[in-house]
């Protein structure tokens, strides 16, 4: 078997829902063990979350937390109880990293703080993902991925311009906080190399979404100047739904433009690969004059675009050097081909819904790859592996903590 | 050693244009690395064409000036080194050598013809970590194709989600997955770094936007593959609870973004509103039938939301624990109370020679609490530490560095600069792509005193 790259690693997942799964399934893919800590009796909320197998809500069925949990064991703990608190402290022993992301003094709350945690072991890397941090004045506001965006200044300049602000339909600031939190929580290990410290991270979801829309803050305090929703497409922008925005092609939709490495390929040089060297050019001539014609482009373009089948334009236009995008569905990106060579699925066997291809590997490490070593787990299924194999709690007082509510 | 940050002593080359690699290795030089970004003076720098010039003026040197370009080559030193010169391509193999990582996003090939692969440096770094960035990976029939980030929300599947449902996919973001695939190119080469810790091996990573892009759509792609089902464009609703929306406030483009995500937020709305009679009504009871109803409630509830301002809106209703905020433009969120008060912006002040002064970054989303990060130093100038990196770290004399200069392998001046003009804010107002131009905003940021 290869050698991972961070299976010298034991994570502790307390978190639900996206971010911190997503950032454990990361540590977990490329090697880490990862035993997924879930609130009894009910588990991580994530598993009522659709979409669900053959659209049956059943908790085994989630698709979203089966794709986060993938290569994680599984157990069930309540904080709430004495027992539970003790099993925490037995499994943090001799971990890495707990990644949580209860309301911000929590677990402090219950004497499982960071100050606590790091007593009963100093090389513990714990990161808090919260809406708004451990502290400041939003600390307890409620969070969504729509008050992120809100709050970020990505939204106020995404959308139409004499419509509401807009975000996107899926909701990426948990994946984006997923992504942060593991780079972070990795970072922090790097450093335990040279310090034999463990340290506490507190990151926050809503700056999480603010540092994606970085530009917005350096504009104003380089400028002064406030960005809106653009009021038309312009030469050179890729908003809207005009040439050089998204438009119709014959199944579906496309980005066409005229760049083609620097500069921008002449009209004609275009149409030429559309497959209408004939048409007239007089409007077109230059840069400018497309700017200054952009009804006309658009008049002349729009209709013959739609002529084209959205795969057919991308790859024709992208194999000669042209930016082209294609909006993909999911079926596109089910039976991508670059996708399919590169790798990037891998199927594994579910106890309940059977055999699944999953995605995928996000990036290539060839001396130690990304693995799927086992399925999301169901509820509470290695209770008896952890808390009796390897804690050595006796199976009379498994059922005696079960009884509790313990676990 | 706190001081340090939790990557003091890795050096790493940055050898990457646009957005993506940049920012990965602006956080792992506000982290303590030493990031060297590689660039040359004979070719423009395409980050600094954003039109962001301090305080709008591109002065005598426009590309030290880009607002934009500081941000994502703040904390690293630089060094220019034109690469289709022997004497060039020499240096930096001599800088491969004394370094950990080296990132590159360069046209597959471009690395090999210069004699900079990975094959090549493994020859002068043995454990050295290589990380080529494209936008489709380096195997496959897309693998040429051109990496724009501008094009991945489509590309990678978030498009088919995003939109007005009555009118068509749109973009949110200006490259939006360029950041994600950033943050996981420092997890990524953090990973690589953890294995040469345990075996002494280094590796070549393939770093492809495509697949993390795809990768935040996990659920979207089990859909379709156990349900054969397809995004749909959802506006900014969520696909089970409603209200769900954003809302129009008093002012001009002023919104709140409301979202009740269960039975109790609901009723805790309707009586923030005064349990007006419509909202009591049974169409409106529960989840499902809010659902069903939500065009008629998002009317209504508008009615409502248009004779608050947006600020005291969002504090009335978070105050009751409803998941609401006002729509922040960035004048709000960079002197928004909270994040100022957590340090997420960073104040920094730049070289006197710059005549840029103090400015205000962000910082990162995260804090440590034994080895925190900060932006180290401004954004180098162009060239700007030639002398420390030639000289102090690769051992020329001041008269070899002349000589480097001579032969246009060093410079500080673009060689071919395009010509710099301002935009006219005055006409960005008029026709509004920007909603409002403060001539005080230094004043409004605080610029003066620490953020």
């Amino acid at each position: 078997m290869l050698e991972t790259a961070l299976g010298q690693f034991k994570v502790i997942d307390l978190s639900t829902h996206i971010a911190g799964p997503l950032a454990a399934k990361m540590f977990a893919d490329y090697g880490s063990e990862v035993l997924k800590v879930e609130p009894a009796p009910v588990g991580d909320p994530a598993r009522g979350v659709g979409p669900f197998f053959h659209d049956d809500p059943h908790p085994e069925k989630s698709l979203l937390f089966f794709y986060l949990n993938c290569n994680k064991r599984g157990v069930t703990l309540n904080l709430e109880s004495a027992a539970g608190r003790k099993l925490l402290l037995e499994l943090v022993k001799d971990a890495d990293v707990l990644l949580e992301s209860f309301p911000a003094g929590y677990l402090a709350s219950l004497g499982l703080g960071y100050e606590d945690l790091e007593k009963v072991n100093p090389g513990l890397v714990v990161t808090s993902i919260t809406p708004f941090g451990q502290f400041g004045p939003y600390r307890d506001y409620a969070g969504s991925d729509l008050v992120y965006y809100a709050m970020s200044g990505m939204m106020y300049s995404s959308g139409a311009h004499d419509r509401e602000p807009l975000k996107h339909g899926h909701p990426q600031s948990f994946y984006m906080g997923g992504m942060i939190a593991a780079y972070a929580t990795s970072a922090a290990l790097f450093s335990r190399l040279m310090t034999g410290e463990g340290q506490h991270i507190d990151l926050s979801l809503q700056e999480s979404v603010a540092a994606h829309h970085y530009d917005s803050a350096t504009r104003y305090s380089y400028t002064g100047t406030i960005e809106r929703r653009a009021p038309k497409v312009e030469s050179g922008s890729f908003k809207g739904t005009k040439f050089e925005g998204i438009v119709p092609a014959a199944d579906g939709f496309i980005a066409p433009t005229m760049q083609r490495g620097r500069p921008t390929a002449p009209f004609h040089e275009y149409v030429t690969f559309l497959g209408h060297p004939e048409l007239d050019d007089s409007l077109f001539a230059d840069r400018q004059m497309i700017a200054e014609h952009r009804e006309e482009l658009d008049e002349v373009l729009l209709p013959l675009l739609k002529e084209w089948k959205k795969l057919e334009y991308f790859n024709a236009f992208m194999s000669e050097g042209f930016v082209a995008g294609v909006v993909q569905t999911s079926e596109d990106l089910a039976k991508c081909p670059q996708l399919e060579e590169r790798g990037y699925f891998a199927e594994i066997e579910h106890p309940v819904m059977g055999r699944l291809r999953v995605p995928g590997e996000m990036f290539r490490l060839p001396e130690c790859p990304w693995s799927l070593r086992r399925a999301a787990p169901m509820l509470g299924e290695h209770n008896a592996e952890v808390y009796g194999g390897e804690l050595g709690v006796s199976r009379g007082e498994l059922v005696r903590l079960r009884e509790l509510g313990a676990i | 050693m706190g001081k340090k940050g939790p990557l003091a002593g890795l050096r790493i080359i940055d050898s990457t244009t646009m957005v993506a690699m940049p920012m990965a290795l602006h956080i792992m030089a506000d982290m303590g690395a030493e990031v060297i970004k590689v660039e040359t003076h004979t070719l423009f720098r395409t980050e600094a064409a954003r039109l962001l010039y301090a305080d709008n003026e591109p002065g005598d040197d426009p590309w030290n000036r880009d607002g934009s370009f500081n941000t994502l080559q703040r904390s690293k030193l630089g060094v220019t080194l034109n690469l289709k010169v022997a004497e060039g391509v020499q240096a930096f193999k001599e800088l491969a050598r004394i370094s950990d990582v080296v990132v590159e996003n360069n046209r597959a090939g471009t690395m090999k013809r210069l004699g900079l692969s990975y094959e090549d440096l493994k020859k002068e770094k043995p454990d050295l970590i290589y990380v080529s960035n494209t936008g489709f990976g380096h195997t496959g029939p897309w693998r040429t194709y051109a990496g724009i980030g501008r094009m991945f929300e489509l590309t990678c599947g978030l498009s088919q989600f995003t939109g007005y449902p009555d009118e068509g996919p749109r973009r949110v973001g200006k490259s939006f997955f360029d950041q994600h695939v950033g943050w996981t190119a420092v997890f990524a080469i953090l990973a690589a770094l953890h294995y040469r810790q345990k075996t002494g091996k280094g590796q070549w990573l393939d770093l492809a936007m495509y697949q993390i892009g795809v990768a935040t759509m996990g659920d979207a792609l089990l859909d379709y593959e156990v349900n054969g089902r397809n995004g749909r464009l959802m506006g900014n609703r969520h696909p089970y609870h409603a209200p769900h929306g954003v809302y129009p406030c008093r002012g001009d483009d002023k919104w709140i973004a409301i979202g009740i995500e269960n039975d109790g937020q609901w009723e805790a709305l309707v009586e923030a509103m005064g349990s007006p009679a419509w909202a009591l009504e049974e169409r409106f009871a529960d989840a499902s039938s809010r659902l069903k109803n939500q065009d008629e409630i998002d009317e209504l509830l508008s009615r409502w939301t248009v004779g608050w301002e947006h600020g005291e809106l969002m504090e009335a209703l978070q105050g009751v624990g409803i998941p609401s905020a006002a729509v922040m433009n960035s004048r709000d969120v960079l002197t928004n109370p909270h994040m100022r008060s957590r340090g997420f912006y960073e104040r920094v002040e730049h070289r006197a020679d710059s005549g840029i002064g103090p400015k205000i970054y962000f910082g990162r989303p995260w804090k440590m609490s034994k080895t925190p990060a900060k932006i180290r130093r401004p954004a180098p100038g162009l060239g700007e530490h030639n002398e420390f990196i030639l000289g102090d770290l690769l051992g020329r004399d001041s008269g070899e560095i002349g000589r480097l200069y001579d032969i246009n392998v060093l410079g500080k001046t673009p060689t071919d600069p395009p010509d710099f003009k301002p935009p006219s804010y005055q006409r960005q107002l008029e026709e509004g792509t920007l909603a409002g131009y403060d001539p005080d905003y230094a004043e409004i940021v605080g610029t003066e005193q620490d953020a």
